[in-house]
């Protein structure tokens, strides 16, 4: 079956770029931009994972996060944002992050991490 | 205040006025061996024998009983604590104060200017990391910078594009490079706006009461029209200076007339920007470090010469300029003149005066921020 991957990412071009990759690596992608508007997106979709942003428009990605975490059943995240410093990292696995990546990332590296995070 | 620092004290003024230790001891009632013994801080001295020595020494008796300013000691003692080095002797800390004074001041300013600049340094470092402009800055150049390097290597790894998908990754290439300059533009130029202090000077008063007066808005509008924006025949006709002109045309887009968007710049021979009407693709520096071969300044070099060119900043835009050096006031036998040089420009496209060439000249902006190589004119480094 299909793993569902949604990216909540407010840079266009990046979704265009991660989408393009991820489903020739064989996912289904879905994509949201507005921060209020992810958790709808993650409750409709249910989706696998999701590659999520910190610095997004209307909701930062921490409390996107902690709505995950409190999900009965919530997908992987994988947090792929700009904010590298160790405070954001520390910040995302206290409130239980599956994976970081810092942008800007290597497509190779990006895929084989989702793909090791969904094996 | 430690008494042991007497000793040197009486040792040093001893040699001020010239006394042998034998000559002191005889004059004072004291043994050589014992004036000695105190001259090495071995011996406490204090009433009666302290007083004699001052007043044979010829100064008051605390000069000689004074320890090194306590406010100075502390500061050595900071700094000793400070130091990662091997430590200092601070056992010896007050004699050192009082032996050598003019080192120890030297010793503590220095002390306090490594501070004081340490502690700017953690202010800049701090605002570095907490400055929601810097931060909101860096985050969109990551951002473009992830986009443009994710982009790009799928266009040089993948083999199997469309031509669709191939001109859509392109032009996400180019747009996210163009956001990137942008924002880098702009990082550049609030770092001069924070680093310098604003230094704009606005137009003089007895410049707006030119242009209002000798220039009303709809009369000078409507001529600058009918002779589609001629400084010459502007001046003429309203009986005022080329400068005068020039800054109420750059004005005009600004009072909500319908007119070519112009800029301006005033300087003196200085090269300091008297007045300044930048235009969105010609950013003005603020104070002296605009680029040399912008024609305001070549019009020193042919005063009340009328000058018309075309030039081109690194950014590819082009502009026409109107430069002329006027002297600022009547001229004054045995004064020479005080010249002021204007510049006024205005797009390549929108420019209302006959074209005089078709090829631009390339200039920069200042250069700190300009990326020409092997520039002439350069005076230094580039940032970029």
């Amino acid at each position: 079956m299909v793993k569902r991957i949604l990216i909540v990412e407010d840079e266009p071009n990046i979704i265009e770029s991660l989408s393009f990759l991820l489903e020739r690596a064989g996912f289904a992608i879905s994509s949201e931009q507005d921060g209020a508007r992810a958790m709808d997106q993650i409750r409709a979709l249910s989706p696998d994972l999701v590659i999520l942003d910190v610095m997004l428009p209307n909701r930062s990605g921490f409390d996107i996060l902690r709505d995950i975490g409190a999900l009965p059943e919530g997908p992987h995240v994988l947090m792929l944002t700009a904010k590298g410093q160790a405070r954001d990292r520390q910040t995302a696995e206290d409130i239980g992050v599956t994976r970081f990546m810092t942008k800007p990332f290597a497509n190779a590296e990006i895929v084989a991490t989702v793909q090791e995070m969904l094996a | 205040m430690p008494h042991s620092l007497a000793g040197t004290r009486i040792r040093q003024q001893r040699k001020r006025v010239g006394l042998s230790q034998t000559a002191l001891a005889a004059k004072v009632g004291i043994s050589t061996s014992y004036l000695n013994l105190i001259e090495h801080n071995k011996r406490r001295i204090a009433g009666k024998i302290l007083l004699s020595i001052a007043r044979e020494l010829g100064v008051p008796a605390s000069t000689l009983t004074e320890g090194a300013d306590s406010e100075l000691t502390n500061t050595l003692l900071e700094a000793a604590a400070h130091s990662s080095e091997k430590p200092a002797e601070i056992a010896t800390l007050a004699e050192f104060a009082g032996r050598f004074p003019g080192w120890s001041q030297l010793l503590g300013s220095t002390y306090r200017q490594t501070r004081e600049q340490e502690d700017v340094i953690a202010a800049l470092s701090d605002r570095l990391t907490h400055d929601p402009f810097l931060a909101e800055s860096l985050h969109l150049m990551l951002s473009n910078i992830t986009a443009i390097r994710s982009t790009a290597e799928i266009l040089t790894t993948v083999s199997d594009l469309t031509v669709e998908q191939s001109t859509r990754f392109h032009a996400a290439i180019y747009e996210e490079s163009k956001r990137l300059s942008d924002a880098t533009q702009a990082l550049i130029q609030y770092f001069d706006k924070t680093e310098e202090p604003e230094t704009t000077v606005e137009p003089s008063l007895e410049g707006l009461m030119l242009d209002t007066a000798t220039m009303p808005l709809e009369q000078f509008a409507a001529r600058a029209r009918a002779s589609d924006y001629n400084p010459s025949i502007l001046a003429a006709e309203f009986s005022t200076t080329l400068h005068a002109v020039f800054q109420r045309l750059a004005g005009l887009k600004h009072e909500g007339i319908d007119a070519p968007e112009m800029g301006l710049i005033i300087t003196n021979a200085a090269g300091q920007t008297l007045h300044r009407h930048a235009l969105p693709d010609f950013p003005l520096p603020r104070h002296g470090n605009a680029c040399p071969l912008w024609p305001v300044f070549q019009g020193f070099s042919q005063p009340e010469r009328p000058l018309q060119d075309m030039i081109e900043l690194p950014s590819g835009a082009q502009f026409v300029t109107l430069t002329i050096a006027l002297p600022r006031t009547e001229p004054v036998f045995g004064t020479p003149p005080d010249y002021q040089s204007a510049m006024l420009f205005v797009p390549r496209a929108q420019s209302p005066w006959p074209a005089m060439t078709q090829t631009a000249r390339p200039v920069g902006t200042s250069c700190r921020i300009c990326p020409r190589e092997n520039c002439s004119a350069r005076s230094e480094k580039t940032v970029l």
